[in-house]
């Protein structure tokens, strides 16, 4: 150690326990993604490499039915959450502060505020009622309710993309004669793209990964993604729920990996 | 003609109230390059704002043509603006900003194309039509918004602050730029600027502002020979400021015999006198002066001049500012007696304030 | 209203008004789909449970009674619920723990990314990122299969023959914990990053240069200014775990419970609903004071700096 420079950057142990930290953190996961690969039917027991667990997943059709209404669920609830947290991005980040603006910033975060089992059961109480009063018992249910716990995911980067934008470009365009509709559609809404792009694929991927919600508020029969793996995990433990889990994990990734690269790219 | 009547902006209500602008009355005459000047929180942003249409005065009215434009919103305004950041479009190319006016209008784009050609040949941009705002320079930024602003033909031009983000040579090439094409374009350009040398060099007229007032408007000459109060003759260049007493059509310093200066029959009492540095005359008599008697304290060399600080018998201080000639005959030097002269018609008295409120 | 017309006045309202329309939808949205079932939540626990589920329409206190006690079945005796009382203890604990134990591993990994060079610190971030968008029963199975009865760690010491028979880890507290810091991990990690991502590095500079040793500047100068992400991702870790549902279901199963899955019990086969509402409000106030004591602890900091 004594010929090593010195640095305030560096604190003994602690590039060790880094290290650690992230082998524990993917070892596992790794391990769930190599028996996904298993030609056997036995966790554990490795008998070469086989996609046979992704093919019997692709033509189970329950998978296929979860699979497709976590997709519809996802998607309508992304495009209403961040519809909703785009108009109110534009109301809290534009001008001069007013009474009641830090109400609707409590109001827009309070989701995120109650746990998140209390938020299934309370929506389970009040859904029950309802389903039973309208007799509607199909996805929209699942829709609103993770439209509801996805707007303040959707409105953190498209009012962060707000706030890093310099406002005299609008009042620029105004200047230049543009309608209030004309300067938005013109300079506002391009610059602000990324930002909203980037909120939807946050909502997607939150909606797509929701258990608790999801259980509660489901009708009988109706499974998302998460609700079926859920039930099934109770039966037992198979290489098909690997492989489903890692198509989770692999979708998660590419949405990930692609809003990183867009809200990393400069305007 | 645009005529500002007692136009208030206050900010905020109670006591946090903030009263950026009180009861401004200014005429700009028609292709006039007229400056706004003052420290920051003057008011002369605010004032360049409600021309704009970007804030509405508290109280006041903003004529225009002989029409009160007051709550026209800024984008049916025939004002246009550059702005101190410039302000320009990232997402869009030199030729889309500087067309964007005219698309705002809803101009035919054969119009629109012969337009933003002719206003980047104005301003020598043609070449870098089809460039991104971030990939340009400084200076360039500092062209396109002003040709962006010059493509709708507005009836005013507001510049608010452009030179500011400049390095200083670039800066000179501006201004002169600046002056050109206000004087080829024949428009109104308010120009908005904390710097007086900018401001001394290319207006017509200058508003000096101080705590949202108008605190003199006028040539820069006559702000500079005739200031009308002292924070104007303090703003403006440099000042000696001297203490005397009118009485009887004259005003004498300490120590000195009375002198008649403009204007001193009307006073009586303490009156304050100026004298600006570069005509207090030393070394050499010179005839119709007061002649005072100092010692040397300080020299400031600064390149052409050097600033000598005198301090005189009553224990005032004089500058006087000499220029560096090949042959500066007797060098001064620090500690040194010597007699300082200053021409009766460089003494200027100082308007009573108290009088003004 | 009153109030006079002039343009200053006249453009001031027109963008409240159009500024109130334009957050009026996401507020109608979560009005209605998360603080009104919250508010008809409360209102349950008041009521009567049904004899099969829901709720009979009556004022009545036993939900909020059944939280702490229980009558005897044979005698109708009033007695403290010892079972509620372990599993909410234990809730707490196992939050607490998880906090601590996240906080042991997800500081340095924090102070590893943030002092990497630039080019190389957007992979070590993309790395705890990728996690912390992952699938959180995805996650759960993963660090289920390591530990289950023949799971790999049992697999690997079977086979070197250090024990005959599988080692029970399974639906344990401790297997609650390792779940629970194996999920919420990342979410330790990235505001303790930004915290020291923002630090400067030449106070801790200054720091030695005034002869303090490594500890003694960690202690004063680099601790204290990372205190901010440490209490928020404490607080990011806490709440989760407090009122965690999935990994407790899957890691600890029926014998270490905790608060979300006795909620969800009183839905289920408890058939208590006003129980479960009760319960809920509790574990949302405790999660409020949390949120409260956090807003305290960093307004706090905030006013020692001025």
């Amino acid at each position: 150690m004594a010929d090593r420079r010195f640095s305030v950057r560096h604190l003994p142990g602690v590039s060790g326990i880094a290290l650690i930290t992230f082998v524990v953190l993917y070892t596992p996961v790794l391990i769930l993604v190599i028996y996904a690969f298993n030609a056997g039917p036995v966790i554990g027991r490795w008998e070469g490499f086989s996609l046979r667990w992704f093919t019997a997943a692709l033509e189970n059709a329950a998978f296929r039915n979860a699979a497709r209404n976590s997709l519809i669920v996802a998607s309508v609830a992304g495009l209403v959450a961040t519809l909703c947290a785009t108009l109110a991005a534009l109301a809290t980040t534009r001008g001069r502060r007013f009474r009641g603006e830090g109400g609707i910033y409590l109001v827009l975060n309070q989701p995120l505020l109650v746990p998140e089992i209390v938020l299934a059961v309370a929506l389970m109480i009040l859904l029950a009622q309802i389903k039973q009063a309208t007799g509607y018992h199909g996805l929209g249910w699942l829709i609103i309710a993770h439209s509801t716990f996805c707007i303040p995911f959707a409105y953190m980067p498209i009012r962060a993309r707000l706030e890093g934008m310099d406002l005299t470009l609008e009042t620029a365009a105004m200047d230049l004669y543009a309608s209030r509709f004309y300067t938005f559609r013109r300079v506002t809404l391009p610059l602000m793209a990324p930002g909203v792009l980037a909120g939807f694929m946050l909502a997607f991927v939150i909606s797509l990964d929701n258990v608790v919600v999801s259980t509660f508020v489901k009708s009988p029969g109706q499974e998302t993604l998460p609700t079926y793996l859920m039930g099934e995990l109770r039966r037992n433990l198979s290489s098909e729920i690997y492989a489903i889990s890692a198509l989770l994990l692999f979708a998660s990734v590419a949405v990930v990996a692609a809003s990183w690269l867009i809200t990393r790219r400069k305007p | 003609m645009l005529e500002v009547q007692s136009l208030s902006k206050t900010f905020g209500i109670g006591a946090s109230a903030y009263h950026a602008l009180r009861a401004v009355d200014v005429t700009i005459a028609e292709g006039e390059f007229f400056t706004l000047l003052g420290p920051s929180g003057c008011g002369k942003t605010t004032l360049l704002r409600l021309i704009a249409g970007f804030e509405q005065p508290t109280a006041g009215r903003l004529v225009l043509d002989e029409r009160d434009i007051a709550a026209i919103p800024p984008n049916r305004r025939p004002v246009n603006t550059v702005f101190q950041n410039y302000a320009l479009f990232p997402h869009l190319s030199v030729a889309q900003n500087v067309g964007f006016g005219l698309e705002a209008q809803r101009r035919p784009a054969t119009e629109v194309k012969a337009r933003v050609a002719e206003m980047l040949d104005l301003v020598q941009m043609g070449h870098l039509r089809d460039r991104r705002s971030s990939e340009l320079s400084g200076g360039q930024q500092q062209r396109v918004a002003l040709a962006r602003a010059l493509a709708p033909k507005p009836r005013i031009l507001l510049l608010d602050e452009p030179l500011s983000a400049l390095d200083l040579k670039l800066r000179k090439d501006m201004q002169t730029e600046l002056k050109r094409l206000q004087q080829e374009t024949g428009l109104t350009f308010i120009f908005v600027t904390h710097d007086q040398d900018e401001a001394l060099t290319m207006s017509d007229r200058i508003a000096v502002m101080e705590g949202g007032r108008l605190q003199q408007v006028a040539t820069p000459r006559t702000l500079y020979d005739d200031p009308a109060n002292r924070f104007v003759a303090g703003f403006i260049g440099d000042t000696n400021f001297l203490q005397g007493e009118a009485r009887g059509g004259s005003v004498t310093l300490a120590g000195l015999p009375p002198a008649p200066l403009a204007g001193a029959n009307a006073r009586s009492g303490p009156v304050t006198v100026l004298v600006r540095p570069e005509h207090v005359v030393i070394g050499h008599s010179v005839p119709q002066a007061l002649q005072v008697e100092g010692r040397v304290e300080r020299l400031v060399f600064s390149g052409t001049d050097t600033h000598v600080h005198l301090r005189l018998g009553q224990g005032e201080t004089l500058v006087a500012r000499t220029q560096n000639s090949l042959h500066s005959g007797t060098a001064l030097e620090q500690g040194a007696a010597v007699n300082a002269f200053l021409p009766l018609e460089a003494l200027r008295l100082l308007p009573d304030e108290a009088a003004h409120g | 209203m009153a109030e006079t017309s002039t343009p200053e006045t006249r453009v001031w309202r027109d963008e409240l008004r159009r500024r109130w329309a334009l957050a009026s939808p996401a507020m109608i949205v979560i009005t209605l789909f998360s603080i009104l079932p919250l508010m008809v939540m409360v209102v349950y626990s008041f009521l009567a449970p049904g004899l099969y589920g829901n709720v009979i329409w009556e004022f009545s206190l036993r939900g909020w009674a059944g939280v702490f006690t229980e009558r005897d079945l044979f005698d109708d005796t009033l007695g403290i619920a010892w079972a509620h009382v372990t599993i909410l203890g234990r809730s707490v604990a196992l939050a607490l723990a998880t906090t601590a134990l996240t906080l042991v591993f997800g500081l340095p990994t924090a102070w590893f990314i943030a002092t990497r060079h630039p080019s190389t610190r957007a992979f070590w971030l993309f790395l705890i990122t990728i996690p912390f968008w992952t699938n959180l029963l995805v996650r759960t199975i993963a660090i289920q299969e390591v530990i289950r009865a023949d799971g790999t760690i049992n697999r690997i010491l079977l086979s070197m023959g250090v024990i005959d028979a599988p080692f029970a880890m399974m639906f344990t507290n401790g297997a609650v914990l390792l779940g629970m810091s194996y999920v919420f991990l990342p979410l330790m990690v990235l505001p303790v990053y930004a915290a020291i991502e923002k630090f400067d590095f030449r106070l801790a500079e200054a720091a030695y240069d005034l002869h303090a040793s490594r500890l003694y500047c960690l202690r004063r100068v680099i601790l204290p200014l990372m205190k901010p992400g440490i209490v928020a991702g404490s607080i990011l870790v806490f709440i989760p775990a407090l009122g965690a549902y999935v990994t407790p279901r899957l890691m600890g199963g029926g014998r270490a419970m905790m608060w979300g899955n006795l909620i969800d019990l009183q839905f289920g086969q408890g058939r208590n609903w006003p129980l479960g509402a009760a319960l809920s409000v509790v574990l949302t106030l405790v999660v409020a004071g949390a949120l409260v004591w956090y807003v305290r602890a960093t307004a706090a900091k905030g006013g020692r700096d001025g």
